[in-house]
């Protein structure tokens, strides 16, 4: 989708595109000028960029942003590496996918953020669980994902393996991880999408830094610029990380069609 | 021959349970342990005794009834619009290029950031909570409708115009039913958005009533039993709900193999 919006646009359709942010724009402008609502709440857009660039300029927003990637990148590596072994193991023997399987899909019935509670009451609100629940965003589309990819391995390459007598590790990284890979690939993307997600959830709950925390103290402090500038962020990270994740994906996997990995 | 197969089954029966019981089991060892760290680990039975309380009077049953009509309000909501928008960007290419780079762009923010914005816009109260649940079922039906309605097959097209099928006659006698498989896909995962993200909307603009502030709540006094009763709950209702709509989705395809086989 991505692709589309940003490659296919001829010049009329930019413009047609540009209808509705200037409408809108238009309106905040002109509620603003007649002063339909309280200044408090109905800042002028301007306001919002010098917001935007004051961060920029004193730091904050480097700080920030930079805190809640490392949250994500740990959150997301313990919460896929974990979701990848286990959709592996569960895919490869029988007797696991039965131990296992019944109890992921009757966790994964709990929404993720009710969770959130329980892990403030046992691991506190320090970084560790943090990282904790972001792991839990990542680990289901990573278990299923691997697990739908090797339970896809086709037979012959199964039976090719015996007659190359490949074992272990070498019938993992030889045949079961390259024939799973675009399903794996796919189990990553969205991963890394809802990480991204809970990251700002956790930093909401109760943070001292992060984009999560720059939208909850600016809601504590009542300044509605604040709020917006890291509404703004949070999207505009979200989608580079999606646009470099696709890049990539088009970069090594030239045979297959990206897929859309934004959470909703 | 039958004896095989019945023991077949009792295996696949045993597997499955085996570690649930064996979780329940170690649960109950750390407790029965006493492990200084695990002091605050409320035990399986004191977890079932807290269901036991729960259900045994009304205000719990009105909290689930409270946080299940919320869903059905947002879920409604969202869902229609997003019906009719995915309708309108997929019917029309202009207004596709009109509204689909915007909707596409608000789209990249999650829903959790939205949360610090609408409560600040429109306070602590039940529209919020409604807005938000209506937001997480928007994008998915509307994304859901739009690709349906676009991949409708060209000879459907061709034989509506032989028909000469125009305006809602074409929408509801070709359009709709043709696309109705996707719309159904985009309407099961928007109540499952609206579930999850129930919770956020319980747990962050305060409420009296539902089971996320039930959650909540269990926290605020260190009632770990109420807690983890909350989640339980939790999943056993997103759980009964998504097996409903499928049932549900299933009968809505059967009636509609028919419906086509009549046209």
């Amino acid at each position: 989708m991505t692709k589309i919006f940003l490659k296919r646009l001829r010049l009329k359709d930019k413009l047609l595109a540009l209808i509705v942010p200037i409408l809108v724009l238009g309106a905040w402008q002109y509620a603003v000028t007649q002063k339909l609502c309280s200044e408090l709440i109905l800042i002028p857009p301007l306001t919002l960029l010098n917001t935007l660039l004051e961060l920029a300029q004193s730091g904050d927003l480097t700080l920030n942003i930079l805190a809640s990637l490392k949250r994500v990148l740990i959150g997301f590596l313990l919460g896929g590496t974990s979701g990848f072994v286990i959709g592996i193991l569960m895919a490869l023997s029988p007797v696991l996918n039965r131990v296992f399987g019944p109890v992921i899909k009757a966790l994964q019935q709990v929404p993720e953020f009710a969770w959130m509670p329980l892990i403030i009451m046992f691991l506190g609100i320090d970084e560790f669980a943090k990282f904790f629940f972001v792991a839990i965003g990542a680990f289901y589309p990573m278990v299923f994902n691997t697990y739908q990819g090797v339970s896809g391995v086709p037979e012959k390459y199964h039976e090719l393996a015996r007659v190359f007598d490949y074992k272990n590790f070498r019938y993992l990284t030889k045949v079961i991880i390259p024939s799973a890979l675009p399903s794996i690939i796919t189990g990553i993307r969205l991963s890394l999408g809802l990480s991204w997600m809970f990251v700002v959830g956790a930093e909401l709950f109760g943070s001292d830094s992060g984009v999560g925390y720059l939208m909850t103290w600016g809601r504590a402090v009542f300044q509605i610029d604040l709020v917006m500038a890291g509404l703004i962020l949070v999207g505009a990270i979200g989608f580079i990380m999606n646009i470099i994740l696709e890049i990539a994906e088009k970069r090594f996997f030239l045979w297959r069609e990206p897929v859309d990995g934004r959470p909703a | 021959m039958k004896n095989k197969n019945i023991s077949k089954k009792a295996k696949a029966i045993l597997g499955t349970i085996a570690c649930p019981i064996a979780l329940i089991a170690l649960w109950q060892l750390v407790i029965l342990g006493e492990f200084p760290s695990a002091r605050f680990l409320p035990s399986p039975c004191k977890v079932f005794n807290t269901f036991v309380t729960l259900f045994s009077g009304p205000t719990y049953l009105q909290h689930i009834a409270v946080s299940l009509q919320r869903v059905m309000i947002g879920f409604f909501i969202g869902a229609l619009t997003g019906f009719l928008f995915g309708l309108l960007i997929g019917l029309s290419k202009t207004a596709e290029k009109i509204f689909a780079p915007f909707f596409h762009a608000v789209r990249q923010i999650p829903m959790i950031g939205w949360i610090p914005l609408i409560i600040m816009l429109f306070g602590m109260n039940e529209l919020p909570r409604v807005l938000i649940i209506a937001v997480a079922a928007f994008y998915p039906v509307t994304l859901n409708t739009f690709s349906g309605v676009r991949n409708v097959p060209r000879e459907y097209l061709e034989l509506a115009s032989v028909y000469g099928f125009k305006g809602l006659k074409l929408i509801r006698k070709i359009i709709i039913p043709a696309a109705l498989p996707s719309i159904t896909t985009g309407i099961s995962l928007g109540l499952a958005m609206s579930w999850s993200i129930l919770m956020v909307a319980e747990i962050f603009i305060q409420t009296a009533f539902g089971v996320g502030t039930q959650i909540q709540r269990g926290r605020d006094r260190f009632d770990i039993a109420l807690v983890v009763a909350g989640i339980i709950t939790v999943g056993v209702l997103g759980y009964a709900m998504t097996l409903l709509v499928q049932k549900i989705v299933q009968a809505v395809e059967r009636g509609q193999v028919i419906t086509t086989d009549k046209i």
